[in-house]
């Protein structure tokens, strides 16, 4: 009998690849759990999942990505069992949804396609406001798999390329200069590209003074995870113009998006489609069955959460 | 000896916005710089007759927005201008605004801003390309509607997808840099293979239709004019591949505007990015009211510091006329 997986998530384009690398080798098991508690003793002792060997998970308000920030990875790690995530799936496109905000925000173009649909034209004022990229600073907070991406995608639209990162990323392209001070990387800024991942140490790592400490008129654009940045210090600075704009695909309670926000003609928001698209949802699903298979057939898998090591 | 007098004709209200200083300082070095105060086209007529305010002009600063109170630089307009008139030095690398046969005939000559414009009207292309693609604009709709995800399907990238470029100039090399950092593959068509060949891996197509039946995403980067207008139409889309998007950062006229509407109806386009139409600033409501597509009201330059970068070349081409060295840039088609 092969072991069992259990399937907590749907594949919407990785069937194919369910069968081709997983069949023979385990069997996936749809999970049916309407409730925590049945769950709990779904996986009980003499349950229906009590002889699972593994999960293919994908967090039910977002989905599996890169941030695993939804997984207990300590009492995992306490209990033996390796959590493993899909680095490197999402790059491109996550890279490419924080290219469209950059663009968005320093051209002002939300404002500019909501004016148009409305009946107006240019909005009026938009030319004090839009900038052209070229020869603006930007820096990217976090020199990731993503980071390293956005980096590439930026460069031939002419921005001054900074990064700010735990230690310098020896991948790091040369024309990407690393700036080892936090604040002195935040006050060259007039982009700060937020690529971090979320933990307890990340939590509000953009805060009113991080904030305060860029340009008046800068723009933060966000595509890690919202509670990264201190939302609330965040729509302070918009609404007195110390920020010019922000660019969000992330929010601190999605799918609530604070009204404040929504409200704000000058910036540009996205309800979390990083990775919406047909070839970064099936890299995705693929790769976490990559890893299924690797811990079933080899006791291990290549994509170990780093806390997992 | 008095110096040549130049008419500012650009926005009725501000004149030029960004590089007052340079036009008191540099042009007003050369040439005595007169404001448009013409509110009509009938009134410019008569302040261009013998007696009138600008009779005596050498040169013209023009920028579409005078078009506004004066209208455009049509053959009518053009046949008005006194005899001192020598050159026209147009803001904006688009210049369909202005009869350039007319011009010649009248032994005027006249100038655009090629390259001022490239950065700026790339990167909209480029923002057009990702949104149509992403579906980004429907995403935002939501967003803001309190529904987030709710009835969007997964789009599409353009990772590995055929970006075909109609019109290799400074705007369409520009996009193509762009858009291959995110993978695309770029083939490109214009009147005449570009030799050297441009410095980033591309395939020159002679013949369009193959261009459109390969192509992903087709961008259109050409000149308005008597040629190109609704020179893309039915045939042109029946050849694009299903499913793929137009974008358009050149002029509205040059597409059917008809046929463009049956292309989105029908599928035969998945989504379209566009900044410019034929009748602006109306735009057509049916394309308003589509939110698989994404619009702009004609952004392609709005920038304080394209805007500024325009107006100095403008400056510097009429300043360099007047200091007998020529325009700079002159039109092509005068430049034989």
């Amino acid at each position: 009998m092969a072991p069992k997986v259990l399937l907590m998530g749907e594949l919407f384009w990785a069937g194919p690849d369910a069968e081709e690398l997983l069949g023979g080798i385990a069997e996936l098991v749809p999970m049916e759990s309407q409730s925590r508690e049945e769950f709990f003793q779904d996986c009980a002792p003499g349950g229906r999942y009590s002889d699972i060997v593994g999960i293919y998970h994908e967090h039910l308000s977002d989905k599996i990505g890169a941030g695993y920030d939804s997984v207990g990875v300590k009492a995992a790690k306490a209990r033996g069992i390796g959590v493993s995530n899909t680095p490197g799936a999402v790059d491109k496109a996550t890279a490419i949804t924080a290219v469209f905000l950059l663009v968005a925000t320093m051209r002002r173009f939300s404002w500019c396609e909501a004016n148009l649909r409305a009946g107006g034209f240019n909005p009026p004022g938009v030319e004090e406001s839009a900038r052209d990229l070229s020869g603006k600073t930007v820096g990217i907070l976090g020199m990731g798999g993503i980071g390293l991406k956005m980096a590439n995608y930026i460069r031939p639209f002419g921005c001054n390329l900074l990064y700010h990162n735990r230690r310098p990323n020896s991948l790091a392209p040369p024309d990407v200069k690393y700036v080892s001070e936090l604040y002195e990387f935040l006050g060259q800024l007039d982009v700060l590209m937020v690529s971090i991942p979320l933990s307890e140490k990340t939590r509000g790592f953009v805060g009113v003074k991080e904030i305060r400490t860029m340009k008046k008129g800068s723009i933060i654009v966000n595509t890690a995870r919202g509670p990264v940045i201190d939302e609330e210090a965040m729509i302070k600075a918009l609404q007195d113009g110390h920020l010019g704009s922000v660019g969000l695909d992330v929010f601190t309670k999605e799918p609530e998006v604070d009204q404040r926000l929504k409200d704000m003609k000058h910036i540009t928001l996205l309800p979390h489609v990083g990775t919406e698209n047909q070839e970064a949802r099936r890299k995705m699903e693929r790769t976490a069955l990559v890893n299924l298979k690797e811990f079933l057939t080899t006791g291990t898998g290549p994509n170990l959460v780093p806390e997992c090591q | 000896m008095s110096k040549p007098q130049v008419l500012i004709a650009a926005n009725p209200k501000n004149g030029i916005v960004w590089s007052k200083e340079e036009q008191n300082s540099k042009l007003g070095a050369v040439a005595e710089v007169l404001e448009l105060t013409s509110s009509s086209r009938e009134e410019f007529y008569k302040d261009l007759s013998s007696g009138g305010k600008y009779a005596n002009i050498v040169g013209i600063y023009r920028h579409n927005d005078s078009a506004s109170a004066i209208g455009i630089f049509d053959k009518d307009l053009i046949d008005h201008l006194p005899k001192s008139v020598k050159y026209i030095a147009h803001n904006g690398a688009g210049y369909d605004q202005i009869d350039i046969a007319a011009a010649t005939a009248k032994g005027i000559e006249v100038s655009h801003t090629p390259g001022a414009v490239d950065a700026a009207t790339a990167t909209v292309g480029a923002f057009l390309a990702i949104s149509a693609m992403r579906q980004f604009y429907r995403a935002e709709v939501n967003v803001r509607n309190g529904q987030w995800k709710s009835g969007l399907s997964p789009a599409r990238d353009p990772e590995q997808k055929i970006l075909g470029i109609i019109g290799m100039g400074g705007i369409g090399k520009a996009l193509a840099r762009r858009l291959i950092a995110f993978d695309m593959k770029v083939i490109y068509h214009n009147r005449n293979e570009i030799t050297p060949p441009p410095d980033f891996p591309c395939t020159y197509i002679p013949n369009v239709e193959d261009l459109l039946k390969q192509s992903d995403i087709v961008s259109l980067n050409l000149p308005l004019n008597d040629k190109t207008k609704g020179s893309f139409g039915k045939k042109q889309f029946d050849q694009m591949k299903d499913g793929s998007v137009l974008v358009n950062t050149a002029r509205g006229a040059v597409v059917d505007e008809e046929a463009l509407l049956q292309a989105l109806d029908s599928g035969k386009l998945f989504s379209a990015g566009l900044d410019v139409f034929p009748d602006e600033p109306n735009v057509n409501p049916k394309l308003l009211q589509n939110d698989k597509i994404t619009v702009l009201p004609h952004m392609g330059t709005e920038t304080r510091d394209s805007q500024k970068k325009m107006e100095i070349l403008v400056l510097d081409n009429l300043i360099s006329a007047l200091s007998g060295k020529g325009l700079l840039n002159q039109v092509p088609e005068q430049k034989k």
